[in-house]
Parts: structure tokens; C-alpha cells; sequence
């Protein structure tokens, strides 16, 4: 999986492609970790490339929306591919994120 | 927040009491809960629960087999007041007989009816259930009328605010049968953050182990006749069987006539009830761990924990074990169901590579720590906050009236 981040005035962008699941979730974990702030709690994470998560990959996402809400900010995720909408739908967690089409929406989404 | 969760819990040895306790144990540690009431069935010979951790009160609330447990449920949901109430369960878990194993299914309707929102996680669903291997076997006519009670049952849980399963098929079967659009796909979820694995598989001595509660769907006479076959074929190998666990409360006296049954026979080991202290010790000694189930009523507890001590696993060729498998990234050999030949010969498949041995167990162990249980509790967290929400946004005439 590609993971490229780029900045958007307090906005941190994450483009992600190729299949994200159990293999990459340590690469998502650490930057989450590592990122997230009180300064820096405004992610959008850009889906349109990724093909393919599993559950570790979601509860990646999870953790990241989790972080980045206790530091008074929030994950947006964006452009989905049909494989993964399902997939979100699958286990009501559309509900819990704030979902946008695409990434200037997602921008607007805070 | 104040979460009430009705399920067995350890000493009691009800079904999904290792799944409650390692839920328990990672969701009392989160930020957003205050207390988590545990609505525990009662131990027998009014025996006591241990002291509680921290920030968990234990009220036992029914009692397997009863007729009255709903409304006991009910009763213990008025007083304590919880934000909200999750069950942890499955068909068979307020009983082995068909009526109050029934009317304690109500027991989510009658808290929902109290405007608590209310989340049913439900390990089996009644449609994947082979009802005579199960336990709630008898005539054609019996098991028929036993499907639409199933059924409507079914409905009753289905009216909570949100019905988690472990398995896609589940979600998809409930949708299109019920209509239901309150059913979400939760991960099971591996019962530690494991620690690093030991590959040491025991190359001097064959220790083939079973876990789990016995008698139903789960049975061992099978693996006991694989393992005599064993013997047979590789007289110069040491070898022993562990049969690990206890009767399924649906049937009790199973591995006593099991035992009987085979007594002349050596080197197995009825280990008794394992106790949480003991399960590492048990996993970590077995070569390879096996399956025996003729049939399943839902994803396997015991798979995880396979996969959390980095074991290889024997698995039976079923269409429910085979999914789940194949989406949760486990891996094993396969057998046909309730064949000892087929069973032996996948035994020793693995006991003749010890390289595929090492490789699919630590493929067990990535996928079990794909998600540990610690965060699946996040999701369902997550799910409680807009229900929470939603009842506070209730007009006030709206909200429930305590009496």
C-alpha cells in the first residue's frame, strides 16, 4: 500500500492506495500516533485508491478518528470505491464517520 | 457512561464467558465508560461471584434454565438505571430446553421497550443452526415448529437498536430474511494483545489438543478414533490427546460416558474445566490443535485463541468455519466432518511438515492479532454514541419513566 500525506492549511491530507489490511496497519498506527496532536487533529484520509481493507485496516481508521477527536479535532474519510463502501456498510461504521465524496468536501466537513 | 452487559461470566461456565470476560476487561479501562454492570447468571450452590475489577459490579440477574429470566433482567435494568444495555449471547444462552431458552430472548424487547437503547451481540443465528446436533433435536414436526419459533425469536432480538454479528453471512442472511436493517458485521476480535509467539511446536512428542465445551456440536469420539489410528501408523511416535474443557451445559454427563466409553485407551487427558490462569499453559503445550465440530453455530472463540498462541489448526471442512477462515485470514488442515480417517491423515499432514506447521501457525497468529478485542469495544462504543445521543435529544415527554 502507497501512503502519501500532504499538508492543506491545518489540514493533514492522506492519500492511500493498493490494498490496506493487517500488513500495513502498523505504518497507519505509527503515523496516527506519531501525527496526531492537539495542533494537529484535522485528517482527511483519501480512500480512492485503496482496492481492498479488512478489519485491521478499519479499526486503524478507528483509532485514528479516536485520536484525533480527543485532541478536539476529526478523521474524514473520502472517495470510496464500491468494494469499500460495502464494506463500511457491512459494519455500521458509516455511521460513525463523517464520509464525503471527495476531498475538497472532506475539507469542508470540519 | 454507564453500561449494563447480560452474559455469563467467569466462575460460571456458561457459554461465552472467556468472550465477556475479556470484553469486560478492555472495556472498563476506556475513557467513556464509568461502570459496567454485569448481569451474570447465578452461580450454583449460591456460590458468589469473586470481587469485581475496578469500575465493574457484578449483579447476577437470571439463572440458566429458568422460566422467569427476562423478567428478572427486566427488574435488575429498573433498578440500576444503566445509559444503556448490551447483550452478549447467543441461542441456547438462557437455557438447553426449549421454553425458557425462549422466553429468555424477550429479555432485549422488554429493555428496548424501556427506551434503553439496547445492542444484541449474537454469536449464532438460529438459521446456521443444526438443531439435533445443537441440543433441541427430536421429531421433524418438533424441530419444524422449534425453526418458526426460531424465527420469531428472532424478530424479538431484531427489535434492539443494533444486532451485531461475527460473520458477513449472518448480516446478509438477516437482511434479506428479516428485512432487518439494524444488523452490523462486529470482528470477534482475538482475546489479548498476544504476546510474542513461541513457534516451539514440541517436535519430541505429538500433543494434539482440543478445547472447548463438549456434547452438542462439538464431540470427540471422532478424534478419539483419529488418534487411535495414529497410533496404529506411527507406533514410534509419542503421542498424546489433551481433551480440554467441559460438557456443554446441553449436555451434561457427555465426557463422562466419553471417558467410560474409552477407558482401556492411553494417553488421553481429560483436563476438567480450564481455568483463565491455565489456558496459555494448555495452548502453548499442544502441537496442534483441532476442531472436532460436526456442525457450527457461530464463529469460534477457540480459533482465535489457536491463533493468539500461535498454534496450527485441524479444522473441519464445514461451510460457516470455512468463511470465516478464509475472511479473518486463518489457516489449517482440513478434514471431512465425522471422519477418523480423514482426520488422522490431516493430522499427520501436519505432523510430517513441521516447516507448514511453524508457517500456518504464525499466519494464525498475524490474523488473530489483527484486531484485538481491546478495540473492537472501540466499535461498539462508537455504535453506543449515537443512540446515547439520540435518547438525549428525545423530547421530554418522551423519555422513560422510572417507577
Amino acid at each position: 500500500m502507497d501512503m502519501n500525506v500532504i499538508a492543506n492549511d491545518n489540514v493533514r491530507i492522506i492519500r492511500l492506495s493498493g490494498r490496506f489490511d493487517a500488513f500495513e496497519t502498523p505504518a497507519t498506527n505509527k503515523w496516527f500516533e506519531t501525527n496526531v496532536s492537539a495542533t494537529e487533529s484535522r485528517i482527511v484520509v483519501d480512500l480512492s485508491g485503496v482496492n481492498f481493507l479488512d478489519s485491521a485496516a478499519l479499526a486503524s481508521l478507528v483509532k485514528g478518528m479516536k485520536r484525533c477527536r480527543e485532541h478536539g479535532g476529526d478523521l474524514v474519510l473520502c472517495n470510496f470505491q464500491q468494494s469499500v463502501r460495502i464494506i463500511f456498510e457491512l459494519t455500521g461504521l458509516n455511521k460513525a464517520f463523517k464520509i464525503t465524496d471527495n476531498e475538497e468536501a472532506a475539507l469542508k466537513a470540519f | 457512561m454507564r453500561l449494563a452487559i447480560v452474559s455469563t461470566y467467569p466462575p460460571s461456565r456458561g457459554s461465552l464467558n472467556e468472550y465477556a470476560y475479556y470484553f469486560v476487561e478492555h472495556l472498563r479501562r476506556k475513557l467513556e465508560i464509568d461502570e459496567v454492570i454485569l448481569l451474570t447468571d447465578d452461580l450454583p450452590d449460591g456460590a458468589s461471584y469473586p470481587q469485581a475489577p475496578d469500575r465493574v459490579r457484578i449483579l447476577p440477574s437470571w439463572r440458566f434454565g429458568a422460566m422467569n429470566n427476562a423478567l428478572r433482567i427486566r427488574q435488575t435494568v429498573e433498578q440500576i438505571k444503566p445509559d444503556a444495555v448490551l447483550f452478549n449471547m447467543q441461542f441456547a444462552t438462557f437455557g438447553d430446553k426449549r421454553i425458557p431458552g425462549a422466553l429468555g430472548l424477550t429479555a432485549p424487547m422488554l429493555i428496548k421497550q424501556m427506551e434503553i437503547p439496547v445492542i444484541v451481540l449474537l454469536h449464532n443465528i438460529m438459521e446456521t443452526i443444526d438443531l439435533s446436533k445443537a441440543g433441541f433435536g427430536g421429531n421433524p414436526l418438533m424441530e419444524h415448529i422449534t425453526r418458526l419459533a426460531g424465527d420469531l425469536f428472532t424478530r424479538m432480538l431484531l427489535s434492539a437498536d443494533m444486532v451485531a454479528v461475527t460473520i458477513p453471512k449472518y448480516v446478509e442472511l438477516l437482511e434479506a430474511k428479516y428485512k432487518a436493517r439494524n444488523v452490523m458485521l462486529a470482528p470477534h476480535g482475538a482475546f489479548e494483545d498476544a504476546p510474542p509467539p513461541s513457534i516451539d511446536l514440541h517436535p519430541e512428542v505429538l500433543r494434539i489438543m482440543t478445547f472447548g465445551k463438549f456434547g452438542t456440536y462439538k464431540r470427540v469420539e471422532v478424534l478419539i478414533d483419529a488418534f487411535q489410528l495414529l497410533r496404529d501408523h506411527l507406533p514410534d511416535t509419542s503421542m498424546e490427546l489433551v481433551i480440554a474443557g467441559t460438557d456443554s451445559p446441553n449436555a451434561t454427563g457427555y465426557l463422562e460416558q466419553v471417558r467410560t466409553r474409552y477407558a482401556a485407551m492411553p494417553n488421553i487427558v481429560y483436563t476438567g474445566y480450564v481455568a483463565e490462569s491455565d489456558v496459555a499453559r494448555i495452548f502453548s503445550e499442544a502441537t496442534i490443535v483441532v476442531f472436532p465440530y460436526n456442525s457450527t453455530t457461530g464463529s469460534s472463540g477457540v480459533l482465535h485463541q489457536t491463533g493468539n498462541y500461535a498454534r496450527p489448526a485441524v479444522l473441519p471442512n464445514l461451510g460457516d468455519f470455512a468463511e470465516l477462515i478464509q475472511e479473518e485470514g486463518y489457516t489449517g488442515e482440513f478434514f471431512a466432518p465425522e471422519n477418523a480417517v480423514s482426520l488422522a491423515a490431516a493430522i499427520r499432514r501436519y505432523w510430517e511438515n513441521p516447516d507448514k506447521r511453524r508457517q500456518d501457525a504464525m499466519q494464525n497468529y498475524l490474523s488473530s492479532v489483527g484486531i484485538p478485542i481491546s478495540e473492537v469495544v472501540d466499535w461498539y462504543l462508537l455504535h453506543l454514541e449515537p443512540l446515547l445521543q439520540a435518547r438525549v435529544e428525545q423530547p421530554a415527554k418522551e423519555k422513560p419513566q422510572w417507577t
